[in-house]
């Protein structure tokens, strides 16, 4: 079930009416219920494997919180194991014995092992994170155990962020099952305005740009290198709206029923350095990896050199995370080295602005940094959207060329896209630069702000994509 | 008056909430009617252009012969040709990517206002083929589903909440605001009905033929074999002499295409005239006379047309 379709509006309605008219005791197994419908709208058998690691966690859980010592770490160990051999089987095992065929091939072998023919369920590496997280606050000694089987399992389970986040912490979202959330028109309005905020972003910017990525994508040897470079610019803008769209629906869903979800985006297009880039993109997942991986690999306490290595292995596996191809891994890969060549840099950078005089010219600094972020992030994403390094190489081959016309299957839909981006970046900007000035979207005067917001859905209606694709980021 | 609302918001948040919600649609309500009713309005102004060829298909068209069909039929049929030589009016009502459910949806829209004497409808390869793009693709009816009921039991199909949306007037106008735009912009365009609905092809190929395997398994979607039957039986139904087309491609065929089989058997059963230019020799040899290896150019659409103009004249 997609936000985007009205099976999903007419499933939220009902879910929500319910919600405020039962007793609050009872929520919870209204939300359960709803949030296995939801998942089981998608492949219904693969709420087995949610089953599963939920069983595995919430015994996990308890009996990490009764033991000590080694036995404490052989439970933890136990659920780190059932929750990343779920992943390995379901995401990584063709890829890994792709890899094992390759490796064999070349000593003149054949690979014996047969490969699956399984669906990537969807949302796995999402609710997969967000019940390692459980187990390791647990096992921290920073939560206890959740004893209600069914509160633990909406905490894994909770439709609106189920299949692609925010990654919620135990910490933020547990607690707020047992509270009681009365009815708050206000808050259902705010709910539904970033709701709404959310659709704009996917139907309007991303399944629109999306349409030219799509079509330079799949014609790769017939497009020239200046159709990749409108395809690469229009790619970084139709992720982040794909992607930060899902997570305002997101968002907006559990605010109107009093659920408060984590912060996922903050406006990443304006980040100055991909170091910032990472604080605003994808914020669930990078503090996830920062506070389970980083810092346990000794994050920057150790050497230079061991911060470096710290930082590669964390962006490998992230793109790893995101899907089973090498592309993913190349992707972590350069992110990681903007990071150490950032950190290297930083000195001689500083030293080179100033004596160019650019820190004379803060605004002018300020536009080439957030240019040249933008840049570098959506350079490496050549290699998160192609289907393999090959086609990634070619792209760049041909970006390098600068030549050629661009690609144009209607004048229209060029046009629709600089409008949609356009639009976006006139809001992003307000917010980002002047918060606290002139707003249609927060105006006192309550017909304005009604007004913006209706004008805001005429325009879903008649520029949106409603035969878009699904979003992105449920593949992962 | 708001001060009092804020009181309700203290004491009674449901009544807020609707209070907020009933205005937000009052506004919604207000700019879709409005600003629909100026998109109507263009949309039906319009001179020139995709969407002003499909408005004058099926609300104008009044020509004795009329060609149905997608680009195949857009690109290769010049009515110029029919007119001349069949001493009768003709209109090429034929449109790019469109899908058999479009063609029957045109049909019952003109034959509830006009009765033309011969159709010619072209089909293609695969025709019967299961694609969602192909409900994707009528979404350029959606701005007659209000005024032709005949239209709405195909446009349905788009989906089960078609009609839900449908409520709002500027939906059926959702991305066609730059070619609304464009449509009234041209407003000069002095050519004959815009060419009578045929769009020549200007480029020539220059490769050796190929040879395509038609005979890969699909699946059939049932809609759209039923659409096809559905025109077959109208046409019969109101005595017009149909004419099924395969024309020319610029490839060696071997094996079948299950469509082409089902929609000559459907033909042959009604006693319709299915003529199949798909081998033909001459144009087999002839890649001058192709834009692609499916669209004859403007150079053979002439040869094409007169072909076809031949093959009527013999059957009449």
């Amino acid at each position: 079930m997609l936000f985007n379709s009205f099976h999903f509006v007419f499933f939220f309605v009902i879910v929500t009416t319910v919600y405020f008219l039962l007793p609050y005791n009872k929520r919870w197994l209204l939300l359960l219920a709803s949030s296995c419908y939801f998942y089981m709208a998608f492949v219904p058998i693969y709420i087995l494997i949610l089953g599963f690691t939920i069983v595995v966690d919430y015994f996990a859980g308890i009996l990490i919180e009764k033991s000590t010592g080694k036995r404490r770490r052989l439970y933890l160990i136990i659920s780190l194991v059932a929750n990343i051999g779920i992943l390995c089987i379901f995401k990584y095992y063709n890829f890994i014995n792709t890899n094992f065929s390759f490796l064999l091939h070349g000593f003149g072998l054949s690979n014996p092992i047969p490969y699956l023919s399984i669906l990537l369920p969807i949302g796995l590496s999402f609710h997969t994170f967000q019940a390692m997280s459980y187990t390791i606050e647990v096992y921290r000694g920073k939560l206890p155990a959740e004893r209600h089987f069914g509160i633990y399992a909406l905490y894994v389970m909770f439709y609106p962020q189920l299949v692609a986040g925010p990654i919620e912490r135990p910490q933020n979202l547990l607690h707020q099952f047992r509270e009681k959330h009365s009815f708050d028109g206000d808050r259902v309005f705010e709910g539904i305005k970033i709701m709404i905020w959310g659709l704009f972003k996917k139907l309007v910017v991303a399944d629109r740009l999306g349409i030219y990525v799509d079509n330079a994508y799949s014609h790769l040897h017939q497009q020239d290198g200046m159709t990749f470079i409108m395809a690469t610019i229009f790619f970084s803008f139709q992720i982040y709206c794909d992607f930060s769209g899902y997570s305002d629906m997101a968002i907006g869903a559990a605010k109107v029923m009093g659920f408060n979800l984590m912060t996922n985006f903050k406006r990443p297009l304006f980040a100055k350095s991909t170091g910032e880039f990472w604080k605003r993109w994808h914020i669930s997942l990078s503090t996830w990896f920062k506070d389970y991986l980083y810092f346990p690999l000794g994050g920057n306490r150790g050497s230079v050199a061991r911060t470096y290595i710290n930082l590669m292995i964390v962006f490998v596996i992230s793109g790893l995370w995101h899907g089973a191809n090498w592309t993913y891994i190349i992707w972590g890969a350069i992110n990681g080295a903007y990071l150490v060549f950032a950190i290297i840099t930083k000195k001689y950078r500083e030293k080179m602005g100033a004596l160019i005089g650019l820190n004379k010219v803060p605004r002018l600094n300020l536009f080439i940094q957030i240019v040249v972020t933008f840049i570098l992030i959506s350079l490496s994403r050549v290699f998160f959207r192609a289907r393999s390094v090959e086609d990634a190489v070619t792209v760049f081959e041909k970006m390098l060329t600068f030549k050629g016309s661009i690609f144009n299957d209607g004048t229209a839909i060029i046009i629709y896209c600089f409008l949609a981006m356009f639009m976006l970046l006139i809001v992003e900007f307000k917010r980002e630069f002047y918060m606290g000035s002139f707003s249609f979207s927060h105006n006192k005067n309550f017909w304005v702000r009604t007004s913006y917001y209706s004008i805001l859905v005429l325009l879903i209606i008649l520029v949106g994509v409603f035969d878009g694709g699904q979003f992105i980021y449920f593949q992962f | 008056m708001f001060g009092t609302l804020k009181e309700i918001v203290q004491k009674k948040g449901y009544l807020y909430l609707f209070i907020k919600l009933a205005a937000f649609l009052l506004l919604a309500f207000f700019f879709d009617r409005a600003i629909g009713g100026i998109f109507q309005k263009f949309y039906h102004s319009q001179t020139s252009g995709w969407e002003y060829r499909t408005k004058y298909s099926i609300e104008d068209t009044k020509a004795d012969i009329l060609i149905f069909g997608a680009s195949r039929a857009q690109q290769q049929y010049n009515p110029v040709y029919f007119e001349e030589r069949m001493q009768q009016t003709c209109y090429n009502v034929g449109r790019d990517g469109e899908p058999v459910l479009y063609y029957y949806a045109v049909l019952k829209a003109i034959l509830s206002r006009h009765l033309p004497k011969i159709i010619i409808l072209d089909i293609e390869n695969g025709v019967f083929k299961e694609s969602e793009s192909s409900y994707d693709r009528i979404s350029i009816l959606l701005p007659f589903y209000k005024s032709h009921p005949e239209m709405r039991s195909i446009i349905d199909f788009r989906s089960p909440y078609e009609k839900l949306k449908l409520q709002s007037n500027i939906y059926p106008y959702n991305s066609m605001l730059l070619k609304i735009v464009k449509g009234n912009i041209k407003s000069g365009n002095k050519e004959k009905v815009d060419m009578n609905g045929y769009l020549p092809l200007l480029r020539s190929l220059n490769e050796p033929v190929r040879t395509v395997d038609l005979s890969k398994p699909y699946n059939l979607d049932s809609n759209k074999l039923n659409c096809y039957k559905a025109f077959v039986n109208d046409c019969k139904t109101a005595n017009i002499k149909l004419y099924i087309v395969n024309s020319p491609y610029y490839f060696n065929s071997i094996g079948k295409d299950i469509s082409m089989e089902i929609a000559k058997d459907i033909a042959y059963k009604n006693s319709i005239d299915f003529i199949d230019f798909s081998k033909d020799d001459f144009f087999l040899k002839s890649p001058q006379l192709f834009d692609d290896t499916v669209h004859v150019n403007m150079a053979g659409a002439k040869i094409f047309s007169n072909k076809m103009i031949d093959s009527i004249q013999s059957k009449q």
